[in-house]
């Protein structure tokens, strides 16, 4: 057999998807120990596990990966460098790191699941669209890679201290904008506070992003199926059915308990949305374009300067069409549901997570659809 | 040339571990060099082929019948007095790594009429190259005429050393969609040859690429290069202020399919003004997230590459540069840079319109 790895394997075509979480957290928030019970529990998937472990220098990159075996989960997990000869994840050179997860693949066949773990600095937006956008020119397995969600492991002894140092930093902070840019956020070492202590933190947490599923944990421990497999990418229309309504709405309405994480910028903005006709669809895009790209309102009424990190939504339009909205920063999709869907509200719902979002902002937005 | 982010797909090693073993088998890369070393000797030797050419790649599974042909010329040189852009010496363009995810740059009119100096040289140049393609031309050759062409007229070839690209122009062959490099094979009666230029001339790239028949080529070729001349032009017409960038595939892939063939997808239109690749990022397949909307000022490449038949996908030759089509059916391009005016679009690589 060659010694070259560029040897093609075959691979029969299917539809499969391998669904990729990314997991963020504060530093010693327990993400190794989560990753770590998941590579070695008995749960019947092959997972691999991918440490992004940012050094100094842009110009070698190394990962480990580890894969744990469906049939062995005790074995000794199997451990791999990648090694790319340019930069790293976060930064422009992006497509090294899929490429070398994708030949991964190729050469060992697909996992069932992959989860990225940066490290506890990083903003997951950056990676997140990324590994997004690379769905349009995914190539080489058979199974392609999807971005299934990003999940956030918050301290619950440090975290409150952590949200508020780290906000000094920058306008906004990391560990805030893991918190805004997650789809499902853990809530761990919840057994080493007091409840009210925990429901202060998790009171903040829903200020800054009331759209995702809370888990408290212990250790990690919670079934792996609440952070892998969430879809939250997906284009079908099941974000805004879940449970965390009341939550949200009161974040997203109560603007008379400002808290002071809102004043230093994030908040989200929810508004529910009527039928809409092309019309308004088209004023609808142009809005998200200039939210999104150009960080301003069409108008450009906005009192400070706009900064989406996360948006969700579900629009239907007079025509009996549902599109489902994605976007992570500025990169966002409008796409249409197909048919088969069942079960769909009757309402739509938009959701935007970011800076800047102010009644001004929801004026602007409401104007639009109620109009 | 387009975007790289995808050419360094395949640019990573492996390394390490018992599990890399159980997939692929052994590593000894003492073994494993000495291998190479035989196998292209016997390439060289068994194979007949003339003056001492060899495969260096003898044992990967080509999708069709374009080799390497080995050994590359010799580096050339860029006289001293030749302004260089920060990647010339390491191969590394760290400011434009730093810069990527700024939005597109809005070109003042000062740095607008540089970029329609160096668009307007590299027009040169193009045309100059295109001028020696016949049967018998080594790809190698092509680069020497390139080459020099940039020298003359005081600017560096942008490719040259650019992540350590070998040479200074790129030559793209039949079932090679982009990023080959001038070699010592000579063109055939038949074959269809793109030629991608760019020259860094007083601060500034410029970028274009067009493909040409060898000889007589058949029908499918001639199909094949029309169609895409026609994705680019059409995709052209699209471009003013308020545009946005994510529409130009949906202009291209429809032409592409109802000729047959297939947009690729991992490689990119791109930004490019002081640095050589930049935002946007500008797909020419139409369902895309594309970010941006056209303004005055802006400057960016359009150049899809069109593959024969339905196919999108490219594979890579072990050299890590040179782009292929998956099944072996040929692969064409066109390419200019463009700059959004108040009214609409100025094509700063304008050529004289030729017949294909």
């Amino acid at each position: 057999m060659d010694l070259d790895d560029e040897i093609p394997t075959l691979v029969e075509h299917s539809n499969d998807r391998v669904p990729l979480t990314i997991i963020c957290g504060f530093l010693g928030a327990g993400k190794s120990t989560l990753l770590k019970r998941i590579l070695t529990e008995r749960h019947g998937y092959r997972i691999a596990v991918i440490m992004n472990e940012f050094g100094d220098t842009a110009d070698i990159e190394a990962k480990t990966i580890n894969v744990s075996s469906p049939d062995d989960p005790t074995a000794e997990a199997s451990e791999e460098f990648l090694e790319l000869a340019n930069g790293c994840l976060c930064c422009s050179i992006k497509d090294v790191g899929i490429a070398a997860i994708e030949k991964l693949m190729q050469r060992k066949g697909a996992f069932d699941y992959i989860l990225l773990e940066t490290t506890g600095l990083a903003d997951p937006g950056p990676i997140a669209s990324m590994f997004w956008q690379n769905e349009e020119f995914a190539s080489g397995v058979g199974k392609d890679i999807v971005l299934d969600g990003v999940v956030c492991v918050v301290d619950a002894c440090f975290g409150q201290k952590q949200i508020e140092e780290d906000a000094t930093y920058d306008e906004i902070g990391e560990s805030i904008r893991q918190i805004a840019g997650s789809d499902v956020i853990l809530l761990n070492k919840i057994d080493l506070v007091e409840p009210v202590e925990a429901a202060h933190l998790e009171s903040a947490i829903r200020q800054i992003n009331p759209a995702a599923p809370l888990h408290k944990t212990v250790r990690g421990q919670l079934d792996v199926g609440s952070i892998v497999n969430i879809e939250a990418y997906s284009t079908r229309p099941k974000f805004p059915v879940h449970g965390h309504d009341h939550n949200a709405i009161r974040a997203g309405h109560d603007h008379s308990e400002q808290s002071h994480y809102e004043l230093r910028g994030i908040s989200s903005l929810q508004v529910t949305c009527p039928t809409l006709g092309q019309e308004k669809m088209d004023k609808l895009d142009a809005w998200i374009r200039s939210v999104l790209w150009e960080n301003q309102l069409p108008e450009g009424t906005q009192s400070s300067e706009l900064q989406v990190l996360r948006c969700k939504g579900l629009v239907i339009t007079d025509a009996g069409d549902q599109y489902v909205l994605q976007g992570v920063r500025s990169m966002y999709d409008m796409s249409l549901v197909g048919e088969e869907v069942v079960g769909v509200p009757e309402q739509g719902k938009l959701v935007f997570i970011g800076k800047g979002l102010d009644l001004v902002v929801r004026k602007s937005l409401e104007d639009i659809v109620n109009s | 040339m387009s975007d790289l982010q995808q050419a360094r797909h395949s640019r990573l090693l492996l390394l390490r571990s018992g599990m890399l073993q159980d997939w692929i088998g052994p590593i000894n890369w003492k073994t494993h060099k000495i291998i190479h070393t035989l196998a292209a000797a016997k390439d060289a030797a068994g194979d007949a082929v003339e003056d001492g050419s060899y495969n260096p790649f003898p044992n990967y599974e080509y999708t069709g019948s374009m080799r390497p042909m080995y050994p590359l010329s010799a580096k050339r040189k860029v006289p001293d007095h030749i302004p260089r852009p920060e990647y010339a010496d390491d191969g590394k363009p760290m400011a434009e790594v730093r810069a990527a995810g700024q939005p597109p740059k809005i070109l003042s009119k000062e740095e607008q009429d540089k970029m329609r100096t160096v668009c307007r040289l590299a027009r040169e140049v193009l045309d100059l190259a295109a001028s020696h393609v016949k049967p018998g031309v080594t790809t190698d050759e092509l680069d020497e005429i390139v080459h020099n062409a940039c020298i003359e007229r005081n600017a560096y070839p942008s490719p040259l050393n650019y992540r350590n690209f070998p040479k200074s122009v790129c030559t793209s062959i039949n079932e090679v969609i982009c990023h080959g490099i001038p070699d010592r094979r000579k063109l055939k009666n038949g074959d269809i040859i793109n030629i991608d230029v760019t020259l860094y001339y007083n601060g500034y790239h410029g970028d274009l690429n067009e493909t040409y028949a060898v000889g007589e080529i058949d029908e499918d070729a001639k199909k094949l290069i029309r169609t895409t001349r026609e994705c680019l032009d059409e995709a052209i017409k699209l471009c003013k202020p308020g545009a946005l960038f994510r529409d130009l595939g949906k202009i291209i892939e429809p032409i592409a399919r109802s000729n047959g063939c297939a947009v690729v997808r991992s490689y990119t239109g791109h930004g490019i003004n002081d640095f050589f690749h930049c935002s946007p990022n500008i797909p020419h397949y139409a369902k895309n997230k594309a970010v941006g909307t056209m303004k005055a000022g802006m400057v960016f490449t359009i150049e899809p590459m069109i593959n024969s038949g339905h196919n999108w996908g490219d594979v890579h030759w072990p050299d890590n540069w040179t782009a292929t089509t998956v099944d072996g059916k040929k692969s064409a391009q066109f390419e200019d840079t463009l700059l959004i005016t108040e009214t609409g679009v100025e094509v700063l690589t304008a050529g004289k319109k030729r017949d294909l």
